[in-house]
């Protein structure tokens, strides 16, 4: 069974096609990096997959339930069931900034009655301590540094045991000598087996970290394989060019 | 010894008028920013004709002068045919104060209704993702963050409210202006209107302290 199964998904805004028959396998404990340049459609795929795009066409399977099927959606219930094994973390955060960090962490489980409060402020202690961020409990998001910002907002996503997180440019807006820190959670994360899905330019992160290299062109997979396969012998030409030109 | 008794004197005729006032200012603002938090929800709610008619509230009640609509309520509601009988209001008081409520709520629906459009869209996309629900993302993430962003604003309509309370002396209400003026003529001096704005300034000045603490306390 695939933690993630995407079959042929399609999805228009208006008159752009953005995403013309996409289909991806993600198994239990797998770090699959998806690159391409931009505009090719990575974060609408990434987004379709946690149903904040709705796909016009295709079929999306979580932990082998259906969330949508032929383009037809489940029903509303189903999908936060289906959802909730699903994280995700944002390129800008997105934390909530009239919240505390712990608040931030908590809201969630709180409202969805995941433990009861005493053992969900223990897990987000347990939580901030493994993103190195368990002195800055009762701070603001204001407070804190780009890097520390998204540690929060990943250890935020680990606070519902996903199954599976994304990751949508996790250090696209973070100051170079901050991204260190966050890639370095995130190789944790793989290294506990934690199945990630990755949108991302950092490619030592990809190269080292994930296992499945997925390049995205104009709406297409064009190619994908193992990091040694997509660095050192990509066989289409537009893939080469791209990685030629980042590596560089 | 004797002018400040006098003025003293003075002081105390003006303020059960003074009473009034804030009278009208507390029942409008306790009355109309929940009243505008409602209008404001159903102005942008996805129902296209309510949508509609609120928006046609919110452009008349913003387009005509509350004076104009003061006396609308106090004259005009008791002359609609059938209904207008049980629309007169007995009270002086109680008509201006519905238009008062009736006018800031449109007022305040605008401004929360900014404060609404300014939230990054990224907060509702990290509420979904964590499985928070509809209604507990406008509770606990949009209302939240729309009071921070809109303190100011609503800061600014409040002081501007003190000084408009001053309207409802055309009705003949005896608030802290139509006393003032009452005590004027009678001394032949303008002592009064000085006690007078002396009292609005003091009362604005409160108010925007208030306001600044509120921001601080709520920044983030
Ligand atoms: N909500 C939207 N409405 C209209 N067009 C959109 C919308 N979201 C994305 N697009 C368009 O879809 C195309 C793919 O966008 P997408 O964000 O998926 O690309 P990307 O590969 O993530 O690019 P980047 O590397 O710049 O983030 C772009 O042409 C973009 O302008
Ligand atoms: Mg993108």
């Amino acid at each position: 069974m695939y933690e993630i199964e995407a079959i042929n998904v399609k999805k228009s805004f208006g008159n752009l096609e953005v995403l013309k028959g996409v289909s991806l396998n993600v198994k239990k404990g797998d770090v699959i990096a998806i690159l391409g340049p931009s505009g090719s459609g990575k974060s609408t795929f990434l987004r379709s997959l946690i149903d904040l795009e709705e796909v016009d066409e295709g079929s999306i399977k979580v932990c082998g339930e259906s969330l949508c099927e032929n383009g037809k959606y489940v029903s509303k219930k189903e999908k936060n069931r289906i959802l909730s094994k699903m994280g995700m973390v944002f390129q800008h955060f997105n934390l909530f900034p009239h919240l505390n960090i712990k608040e931030n962490l908590m809201l969630s489980p709180l409202l969805n009655k995941q433990a009861s409060k005493k053992e969900i402020e223990e897990l987000a202690f347990e939580t901030l301590k493994t993103v190195g961020l368990e002195d800055k409990m009762l701070a603001k998001p204001s407070e804190l540094s780009g890097g520390q910002k998204q540690r929060v907002a990943i250890a935020r996503a680990l606070m519902r045991k996903p199954e599976i997180i994304l990751f949508d440019e996790p250090t696209s807006a973070l100051d170079p000598e901050l991204t260190g820190e966050v890639l370095s959670v995130m190789s944790m994360l793989a290294k506990e087996g934690v199945t990630m899905v990755v949108v991302t330019h950092e490619m030592g992160f990809a190269r080292e970290v994930a296992n499945e290299i997925v390049f995205m062109h104009n709406g297409v997979v064009l190619e994908k394989g193992s990091p040694e396969e997509m660095f050192n012998g990509a066989k289409n030409e537009v893939t080469k060019a791209f990685l030629n030109s980042v590596l560089k | 010894m004797e002018s400040s008794n006098w003025v003293f004197e003075m002081l105390k005729q003006m303020g059960p008028g003074c009473l009034i006032t804030l009278k009208l200012f507390v029942i409008t603002i306790v009355l109309s920013i929940p009243l505008g938090l409602i209008v404001t929800f159903l102005y942008m709610s996805k129902n296209k004709p309510l949508s509609k008619a609120i928006g046609g509230f919110i452009l008349l009640m913003r387009g005509t002068p509350l004076l104009l609509q003061m006396f609308f309520v106090w004259f005009a509601l008791p002359m609609i045919p059938y209904v207008g009988e049980y629309l007169e209001l007995k009270d002086r008081f109680v008509a201006g104060a519905v238009a008062f409520v009736l006018n800031y709520a449109a007022y305040f629906a605008e401004i929360f209704r900014g404060g609404i459009l300014a939230i990054d869209k990224g907060q509702y996309e990290a509420s979904k993702v964590l499985g928070i629900s509809e209604l507990n993302t406008k509770i606990r993430i949009v209302l939240p963050q729309m009071f921070r962003t809109v303190l100011p604003s609503v800061a600014n309509e409040t002081i501007i409210l003190l000084k408009d309370t001053a309207l409802i002396s055309s009705l003949g209400v005896a608030d802290l202006l139509n006393e003032t003026n009452k005590i004027v003529n009678r001394t032949t001096n303008i002592t009064a209107y000085v006690l007078a704005a002396i009292l609005y300034l003091v009362l604005s000045y409160v108010l925007s302290v208030v306001f600044k603490k509120l921001e601080k306390k709520f920044s983030f």
